[in-house]
């Protein structure tokens, strides 16, 4: 028996299996096919030549939600809202963080003014009902998404998350009048108050659940008939799985399921590491994406926002997703010049058409990829398992107009890309590290996507972790990650409480609550009740605070007096002060529940056919910018034996990745295979 | 080996310098982060009124957050009073306070914390942070009295004074703010969340020192200013040699229904350009006057907004600007004249500049917009423990149209910037208040156009608690939001009062007295239009007729497109013989 998992990128598939009886791993990679996504997981399926009958847990994450938002190719969707309150997801928040561009454009509604519509009812902020739903005020409202030819509709009411009747009582009435029409109510996906943030979260989902339904039931005939007939599971933004019909009423959990399945990839390695504190970061073609994953947990957060920049307020998502800082730098990301002749890199990138000018596809435009060849990082010929030659002399070609922007040479202007470029992947690495309060030294950097391995080290140094981590396949961390994935679902309610007035009987009489909830929700799924583990935080705030912290709460040990000794601590650390003589509040109560299943075991390195010797591939001229120009040993991965041991400058290569050591580094190879970069 | 590499470690090297320089930026925005998540009052971690910033040892601005416009221009002369104030006995561990609208401030409301930072016992950086507390004393709850005519009547004056010095927290100073303010703790709550702030600052730029050295940090300052100086001379040399004037008026001061007239005239000379508003109203009886430095401030927004909108923000942008203006006028207000509304003065000041270069960069500019923050401030006590309360709210306006796109609706105005609405949910959570509605202000309309302005909002409350005060002063409520290339002018900010049964259409109130029951209802205005409205594609008119954008007739009248005799199709012959005729 074994496991599969399957992630769909913008350029690859991506395949993991795990045979559980050996340990072996299995991979294969196939070009994404856009115009029928399941082709690429069913190719994959037959590269990897596996019985279908063998496979017992298949597990699946993708790109269809985030795409069908990002290319507006989502489903028509209408919005009801409250009397009065037709207008809030037009209006947004009002904000312009481009302060000083006059010409400054917010974001466009998803659904226009034509398609929301507004129903009679009203319910206060403490859940009183004020006015009944007038069930009359709902009919021209069908009519009209009728005569629109509308496929999804999402209702909002005003302080839904704290009484949800009306919504529901109208969303059970549109799907009976609507048939067909795919029907959201924003309490069914959060209890999170704010009116527009909720909205926008609510017609997200609207928008895209009829393509993700339709997506997945393509996807489960494809893969009945390839004879893969297991339970099938969704991967989540959450950092869980869930099962393909909860999915599909929800899709709007699935929007980051690749980044989720790598954090819970770097927090295995971790585990297996014996290191709970990581910071994770995936490297791609267009973006660096990291998180911080604290005792053995990676964050999640409903902070989430879509197309969120410096300049771009983006649209919230308040759904929890693991907390991700992305920035526009990767293997693709173009370097240019400012108009105050300063050099940048990204966020334009090559992408993968034309790529990188060294691709020799094209591409003009000198790229990070380019930097790394010139420099001696990258061997052209062994280049995505030497599928195609890298052209050196195309890179250069591009490069020079950076060396005649700085006035140098084409060397020292690839030099001063990276340095640059590393520079921005610094300080995205410091917003989940250091502005969280966190001391990179008691964390170890895990580094995954095609790029990870040859930016790692010099991070790591400059970050101050205390080592640098590269896994098994790197360039197929996430579907690796998701092999190390368990059914997960957030439980959540919030209870405004000053501190006097909570009582621990109180607090574990919440938690009961949630914990039901959460027995109720994976006993449809048919999980044993016997397999579920929860974990009890609770968002605490000083009184008049708005944003609350949030402290893990052990439920058998916990007094109220505890949890807010807890909380200062926790507040003085991210905030650099406590308030001992404030009044403190009880905010929300949370409960995430996972349903255990069997984690791979991972096989260790059999040392047999492996050895330095084996390994060693010459060497080769490296410049590693600010640590000089040095020869650098060059090694094959798959050939070093566990235990091996050097010290930097020296290059380890395997198809699908680079790793880079650097001068005053060293370098182990674990029991698993895992590469373990240290300052010497 | 030898290093060989061209790029020295540590160096002070372009990279280098930019890599500095991006860390800079990240510290800014992490002592916005510290200031948002851990301060007290709403109208600063939901509507993020405030800003931070380092400054060099000379107090020119190095990088800010996003925030409000209006205070990142103020932080250089800010930290200069400090400077001239504390010369020669400014110490390491020293943190000052100040609030003085008159030594570079804005209103006593906002209240800057500043923190030089000293290395090796030398003055090296000053980190400052600048937020709207939500009451520091005066008149009226909130410290906005909308008729006030001295400053005194606004609160309490912090000319510049230790919080803490030689790192001594200096308890009087803490007492007397206690003692002054109507919700000390929230007040003191959001001074330590400015405290930690600019302690997160220095923290940051001591390691900054330890890895590429004080030296290299140093010469990031010079960088930083100077590659933004060169764009900036750059961007004004390539405008067209030349005098720009624009008028505009000043619609009321809180104490009289007067206009008072206001007037800049613009000369861009080679790579220099002066702002001269000597022709403005000499200083008002009420508080929509603005002090100097909060003029500066206001062009220096605008200034960058043609010159440079997206670099990150610094004083060396401004080096090629100046600002003419003698004392004592409305831009220029001198003690003992009110500020409490200076945020009206410095619009209208900002706005001026901007539709006086609007006809030599019409691809940088947009139309102009219902340029008011239209603030309401309603307090009172609430409960059965009679908790204080107050609630300072901005409006957001309908802006002008581009040569692109029709206006955005509902936005901050531009004195303002990265600030948010009141989310209706927290807000009724948190006061008593209900609200009615909140939608876009489609029947006070926006100025037609090939593209039309942005709509304004309409927003309702039922007051929930007996002896409710109002204070409220909406500009921009006579003269329309003018138009580009033909369009037409958008429309007027108001409020309609409905107290003890009588209702009264206003644009400004001063301390009003409402009961449970009472209402307010909040218009603000559309944006102006830009280009001849009959040029407007009849499809596109059709359709915001279909979604109750507009009606029929304002089809017809404003955009000559006609409705077909079922009110639900274009008559496309008819439409076209009346744009021909027209």
């Amino acid at each position: 028996m074994g496991r599969l998992a399957s992630d769909i990128g913008g350029t690859f598939t991506d395949l993991v299996y795990f045979d559980e009886e050996t340990g072996a791993l299995i991979t294969a990679k196939s070009l994404t096919t856009p115009e029928e996504l399941t082709q690429g997981v069913i190719d994959t399926i037959d590269l990897a030549a596996l019985d279908p009958a063998e496979v017992s847990f298949f597990v699946h994450g993708g790109t269809t939600v985030i795409n069908a938002i990002t290319e507006r190719k989502g489903v028509k969707t209408a919005l009801v809202t409250t009397v009065g309150f037709r207008d809030v997801l037009e209006i947004q928040r009002g904000n312009r963080p481009d302060l000083y561009n006059l010409r400054f454009e917010k974001e466009q509604a998803f659904v226009p003014r034509l398609l929301r519509f507004e129903a009679r009812e009203r319910i206060d902020a403490a859940g009183n009902e004020l006015e009944p739903l007038d069930m009359a005020s709902l009919e021209p409202i069908v009519e009209r998404c009728r005569a629109e030819a509308v496929e999804a509709v999402a209702v909002q009411f005003l302080h839904s998350y704290v009484a949800p009747e009306h919504e529901a009582a109208c969303a059970a009435y549109l799907r009976e009048n609507l048939p067909g029409v795919a029907v959201t109510a924003s309490h069914e996906i959060t209890r999170e108050w704010r009116e527009y943030e909720r909205a926008n979260t609510t017609v997200f989902n609207a928008y895209v659940q009829p393509i993700v339904q339709r997506y997945f039931d393509r996807l489960e005939q494809a893969l009945a008939k390839a004879g893969i007939t297991c339970p099938y599971s969704a991967m989540q933004s959450n950092g869980g799985t869930t099962s393909f019909s909860w999915a599909k009423e929800h899709p709007i959990t699935l929007m980051e399921s690749g980044p989720a399945a790598g954090c819970n990839g770097a927090a295995l390695v971790g585990e297996l590491c014996g290191l709970s504190n990581v910071i994770y970061l995936d490297i791609g073609g267009t973006t660096a994406k990291c998180s911080d994953i604290e005792d053995g947990k990676p964050k999640v957060s409903t902070e989430y926002r879509l197309e969120y920049s410096r300049s771009q307020f983006g649209y919230p998502l308040r759904v929890p997703v693991v907390d991700i800082v992305e920035i526009g730098a990767g293997g693709g990301s173009i370097a240019w010049f400012d108009k105050a002749g300063l050099l940048k890199v990204g966020p334009v990138s090559a992408g993968a058409d034309p790529g990188p000018a060294c691709y020799g596809r094209g591409g003009t435009e000198p790229t990070v990829t380019d930097a790394k060849l010139i420099t001696g990082v990258l061997n052209p010929d062994y280049f995505a398992n030497g599928q195609f030659a890298l052209d050196e002399n195309q890179a250069c070609l591009a490069m020079q107009t950076i060396a005649d922007g700085l006035d140098c040479s084409v060397p020292e202007a690839a030099v001063a890309v990276i340095r640059t470029v590393d520079a921005n992947m610094i300080n995205a690495l410091k917003l989940v590290s250091i502005q969280r309060g966190h001391d990179p030294r008691d964390f170890a950097l895990v580094v995954g996507g095609g790029g990870g391995a040859m930016h790692g080290a010099p991070l790591g140094r400059e970050l101050g972790v205390k080592e640098v981590i590269i896994p098994i396949h790197p360039g197929l961390f996430s579907a690796w990650g998701m092999l190390a994935t368990e059914p997960r679902r957030d439980f959540m309610q919030t209870a405004l409480g000053r501190a006097e007035d909570v009582a621990i009987e109180g607090i574990r009489e919440l938690f009961a609550g949630l914990e039901a909830e959460a027995q109720e929700y994976y006993r449809a799924d048919g999980h044993e009740a016997s397999a579920l583990s929860s974990e009890t935080r609770i968002d605490l705030r000083y009184l008049g605070q708005e944003h609350s912290v949030t402290v893990p709460v052990n439920l058998a040990e916990a007094t109220v007096a505890s949890v807010i000794d807890d909380f200062h601590a926790a507040h003085e650390r991210t905030y650099t002060f406590r308030l001992d003589d404030t009044p403190v509040e009880f905010v929300t109560y949370r409960l995430t529940a996972t349903a255990r299943v069997a984690r791979p075991e991972l096989v260790r390195l059999d040392a047999e056919g492996r050895s330095a010797e084996a390994a060693a591939k010459g060497v080769r001229m490296v410049d590693f910018g600010e640590d000089g120009r040095h020869e650098a040993a060059v090694y094959e991965r798959d050939r070093l034996p566990p235990g091996f041991a050097a010290d930097g400058p020296l290059i380890v290569e395997e198809p699908s990745s680079t790793t880079l050591v650097h001068p005053g580094q060293k370098i182990g190879v674990d029991d698993y295979g895992f590469l373990r970069i240290t300052e010497s | 080996m030898a290093n060989t590499s061209a790029v020295p470690a540590g160096g002070t090297d372009s990279i280098t310098l930019e890599i500095i320089r991006g860390k800079l930026l990240a510290t800014a925005d992490e002592m916005g982060v510290v200031l948002k998540r851990s301060s007290m009052s709403p109208v600063i971690y939901e509507v993020l009124d405030f800003a931070c910033g380092v400054c060099d040892p000379e107090g020119q601005l190095i990088s800010q957050t996003n925030g409000i416009t209006v205070f990142t221009g103020t932080f250089a002369i800010q930290v200069n009073h400090i400077m001239e104030k504390f010369s020669g006995r400014m110490r390491s561990g020293d943190i000052y306070m100040l609030n003085n609208p008159y030594a570079g401030g804005t209103h006593y409301n906002d209240v800057g914390v500043i923190k030089p930072i000293f290395r090796a016992g030398e003055l090296f950086a000053f980190s400052i942070s600048i937020s709207h507390w939500t009451d520091v004393g005066g008149k009226a709850p909130g410290s906005l009295p909308a008729d006030s005519t001295e400053i005194f009547q606004e609160g309490i004056c912090f000319p510049g004074v230790y919080l803490y010095r030689e790192d001594v927290r200096q308890d009087g100073i803490f007492d007397m703010i206690a003692a002054n303010v109507r919700l000390p703790k929230m007040a003191l709550g959001d001074l330590n969340a400015s405290l930690a702030a600019v302690r997160i600052a220095e923290r940051r730029v001591f390691e900054l020192c330890e890895r590429y050295g004080a030296d290299a940090v140093q010469a990031t300052f010079q960088h930083v200013l100077q590659t933004s100086e060169t764009v900036s001379r750059a961007a004004v040399a390539a405008l067209p040699d030349g005098t720009y004037e624009a008028s505009d008026w000043i619609d009321g001061d809180g104490i009289t229904e007067e206009r008072f007239p206001t007037h800049v005239s613009v000369t861009i000379k080679g790579d220099a350009i002066s702002f001269d508003y000597s022709k403005c109203s000499p200083q008002l009886a009420g508080p929509v006057n603005c002090s100097r430095g909060a003029l500066i401030s206001a062009v220096k927004t605008v200034f960058k907004a043609i010159i440079d909108p997206q670099g990150p923000s610094n004083e060396g942008y401004f080096r090629p600007l100046e600002v003419v203006a003698p004392d004592g006028l409305c831009f220029t207000a001198t003690k003992p004249a009110p500020t409490g509304w200076y945020y009206e003065g410095t619009g209208q000041a900002s706005e001026l500049a901007w539709k006086a270069l609007a006809p030599i960069v019409p691809d940088r500019v947009s139309a102009g917009s219902a340029n008011s923050l239209c603030v309401t401030v309603l307090g009172g006590v609430q409960g059965e423990s009679h908790e204080p309360w107050v609630m300072i709210e901005p409006s957001m306006v309908g802006w002008g149209a581009t040569d692109e796109r029709d206006g955005n609706c509902v936005t901050s105005a531009i004195t303002n910037g990265d600030t948010f609405n009141y989310s209706i949910e927290l807000l009724e959570a948190k006061f008593p208040v209900r609200v009615h509605q909140y939608g876009l202000n489609v029947a006070g309309g926006v100025g037609a156009g090939r593209y039309r302005g942005g709509y304004g909002s309409v927003r309702e409350y039922e007051i929930l608690a007996d002896d409710t005060v109002l204070s409220a002063s909406y500009g921009r409520s006579i003269e329309r939001p003018w138009p580009m290339a033909g369009g037409r002018g958008g429309s007027c900010n108001f409020f309609e009062l409905n107290v003890g049964g009588d209702t009264r259409r206003a644009a400004r109130a001063p301390t009003t007295v409402m009961n449970r029951g009472d209402r307010i209802c909040m218009y603000t205005g559309g944006g102006g239009g830009y280009g001849d409205p009959f040029t407007r594609p009849a499809e596109e008119v059709f359709a915001e007729v279909r979604a109750d954008y507009i009606t029929p007739e304002q089809a017809r009248e404003e955009y000559g497109v006609v409705l077909g005799a079922d009110g639900a199709s274009l008559d496309e012959a008819a439409t076209t013989a009346l744009r021909a005729g027209a």
